[in-house]
C-alpha cells in the first residue's frame, strides 16, 4: 500500500513505563497486481515471499488484543489477495479490535465485499492514481481505473465507513481540483490526499516523483478553498509533504510508542518503512511473542521515548511533540537513523531536503516490480 | 452543531470501553482517549437526545465549572462534527 499515515491518537502510558500499543498494521502479503513507482514496500519483495499462515495471523491479532490494542489495520501488497482475509477480519472484530481494510480495490467484487461486512469490517480505504483513467492507469503500470470506480460504487451502496485516497506527487499532483471533483461525484465523506513519502520504491523514484514547490504551494490553495466549499460534506485530509515544511512529522507519534506493523512474514517492525534502516535487529512472531517482541526488542527499544535523541532534539521543546521526526529518513538521508530528521529546520543536516528537491526531475519513473 | 442539535456517531465511528474504565473514540485510522467528562458526553450520544441534554447531564455528574464545562463540550462536540465523526440531525 502506497501511504503512510500517522494515527490520530493520543498515547497512554502503561504502569511499568512500557507504553500501550494501540494500533496494527498487518501486512498480509507484499503481492499486488498493480506497479505503483510511490510504494513504500521494500525493493527485496522476494524476501517475504514466506507468508505466515491464516493461524499465524490469528496468533498475532489475539496476542494484539491482549496487549491492548484498538485497531487492525489490513493492507500490502494487497490485501485482497490473501484468501483468508474475510476470516482474518472476523478474527480481529471478535477479539474486539476496529477493523480497516487498506486496499486498491481491484479485486473487491460484491461477494468479498459482503463476507468483509459480515465478518464486522469497519473501515475501508480505497486508493486511485489518478481521477482520469489514463493517467490512472499509466500510474498504476496497468489497467485498473475502472474496476476501482466500480470498487467505489459497491461500496458506497453499502453502510460503511469510506475513505477515498490519493498519492499526490509530480506525475498527478496538477490533478488535485479533479480529484476532488472525483470524490463529490461518488458522495465520498472522507478524502485523503497524501503527498508521497519517499521510502521504499519511492525513494528510489525520489527525483521523478518530488512536487514542485509550485504545485504544493497550488495544493495547499486549493484543499484550503474545497475544505470551506465542502465543510460538513466531506473531510479532506492534506497530508503535507515534509521536504517542505519546517518541522518534521511526529513519525508514529514516537517509536514504539503505540504503533506496530507485522510484515507479510512476520517480522515485527515499529514502522511499515523500518525494514530499510539495515542495522536494527527485527524479531519475528514465529519466534517470539508479540508482547515481548514489543516491550523488549532491540528495534523496538533502541528509539523509544526520548533518551536516545542527540542534539537538536534533547534541549528542544518540541520533542515529545514530534518525537525527533522520522527514524527512517534521518537513516535513508544522514546514514544514521539515530539523528534528527533531516526534515526539521534544526537539524545540521537539513541542506539534504533542498538538495532532494532541487535534483528533481521531469522524468518517468520506474515501476515496483517483483 | 447548536444546543437543540442531536447527534450521532457518524459511520465507522464507535466508542470502546476498556476493563481498566478508559474510553477511547475509535474513528477511521485513529483513535482518541477521552477524559471521563468526554467519555460520558459521547456515551449518551444517540441521535436522540440533544447536545443541551447531554451537556446537562455531564455538568450534573461532574463537579465542574459549569460554564468552562458547556464550552469545552461544545468545542469537542463542534470538532468532531467537523471531522465527520459526529453528524446532527437539528
Amino acid at each position: 500500500m502506497p501511504v503512510l499515515s500517522a494515527p490520530t491518537s493520543l498515547g497512554t502510558a502503561s504502569v511499568d513505563g512500557t507504553p500501550r500499543p494501540l494500533s496494527l498494521l498487518c501486512e498480509l502479503t507484499y503481492r499486488c497486481n498493480l506497479q505503483c513507482p510511490y510504494c513504500y514496500n521494500p525493493l527485496t519483495l522476494r524476501d517475504y515471499r514466506d507468508e505466515l499462515s491464516t493461524q499465524e495471523w490469528s496468533g498475532v491479532l489475539s496476542d494484539a488484543a491482549e496487549l491492548g490494542v484498538v485497531q487492525a489495520h489490513f493492507s500490502g501488497g494487497e490485501p485482497t489477495l490473501r484468501r483468508d482475509l474475510a476470516t482474518l477480519v472476523g478474527d480481529a472484530s471478535r477479539a474486539g479490535l476496529y477493523t480497516n481494510l487498506i486496499t486498491q480495490g481491484t479485486f473487491l467484487d460484491d461477494d468479498l465485499l459482503d463476507r468483509l461486512l459480515d465478518n464486522g469490517l469497519d473501515h475501508i480505504q480505497i486508493s486511485i492514481q489518478a481521477p482520469q483513467t489514463e493517467l490512472a492507469d499509466r500510474i498504476a503500470g496497468t489497467e485498473v481505473h475502472e474496476k476501482k470506480l466500480d470498487a467505489l460504487r459497491r461500496v458506497r451502496e453499502r453502510e460503511v465507513a469510506l475513505t477515498l485516497n490519493c498519492v499526490l506527487h509530480r506525475r498527478n499532483h496538477d490533478t488535485i481540483e479533479d480529484v476532488i471533483a472525483f470524490a463529490e461525484d461518488l458522495g465520498i465523506e472522507r478524502l485523503e490526499l497524501a503527498n508521497v513519502q519517499f521510502y521504499g520504491w519511492a525513494y528510489r523514484n525520489r527525483t521523478a516523483l518530488m512536487p514542485t514547490l509550485e504545485q504544493v504551494r497550488r495544493g495547499e490553495k486549493v484543499v484550503a478553498a474545497a475544505r470551506e466549499r465542502l465543510h460538513g460534506t466531506m473531510e479532506i485530509v492534506y497530508v503535507l509533504p515534509d521536504y517542505f515544511g519546517e518541522f518534521p512529522k511526529p513519525c508514529m507519534s514516537g517509536w514504539g510508542n503505540e504503533f506496530m506493523t507485522v510484515t507479510p512474514n512476520g517480522y515485527v517492525l515499529p514502522c511499515p518503512a523500518a525494514s530499510a534502516i539495515r542495522d536494527l535487529d527485527f524479531e519475528n512472531v514465529r519466534k517470539r511473542r508479540l508482547g515481548e517482541i514489543w516491550r523488549s526488542s532491540d528495534a523496538f527499544v533502541r528509539y523509544r521515548g526520548t533518551s536516545w535523541m542527540p542534539e537538536p532534539c534533547r534541549s528542544c521543546d518540541r520533542r515529545e511533540v514530534d518525537w525527533g521526526g522520522c527514524r527512517c529518513q534521518a537513516f535513508l538521508l544522514a546514514g544514521d537513523a539515530g539523528l534528527t530528521d533531516p526534515a526539521c529546520s534544526l537539524s545540521p543536516n537539513h541542506r539534504i531536503m533542498a538538495a532532494l528537491r532541487e535534483a528533481a526531475e521531469d522524468i518517468e519513473p520506474a515501476a515496483r516490480r517483483a | 452543531m447548536n444546543e437543540q442539535s442531536r447527534p450521532r456517531f457518524g459511520k465507522g465511528v464507535k466508542l470502546r470501553h476498556d476493563g481498566d474504565g478508559s474510553v477511547m473514540l475509535l474513528v477511521p485510522e485513529g483513535a482518541l482517549v477521552l477524559n471521563p467528562p468526554a467519555a460520558v458526553a459521547l456515551t449518551l450520544v444517540d441521535g436522540n437526545r440533544t447536545l443541551e441534554e447531554i451537556v446537562d447531564t455531564v455538568v450534573e455528574r461532574f463537579e465542574v465549572a459549569p460554564q468552562r464545562a458547556r464550552d469545552e463540550l461544545n468545542g469537542l462536540f463542534e470538532r468532531l462534527a467537523q471531522r465527520g465523526f459526529l453528524r446532527c440531525l437539528s
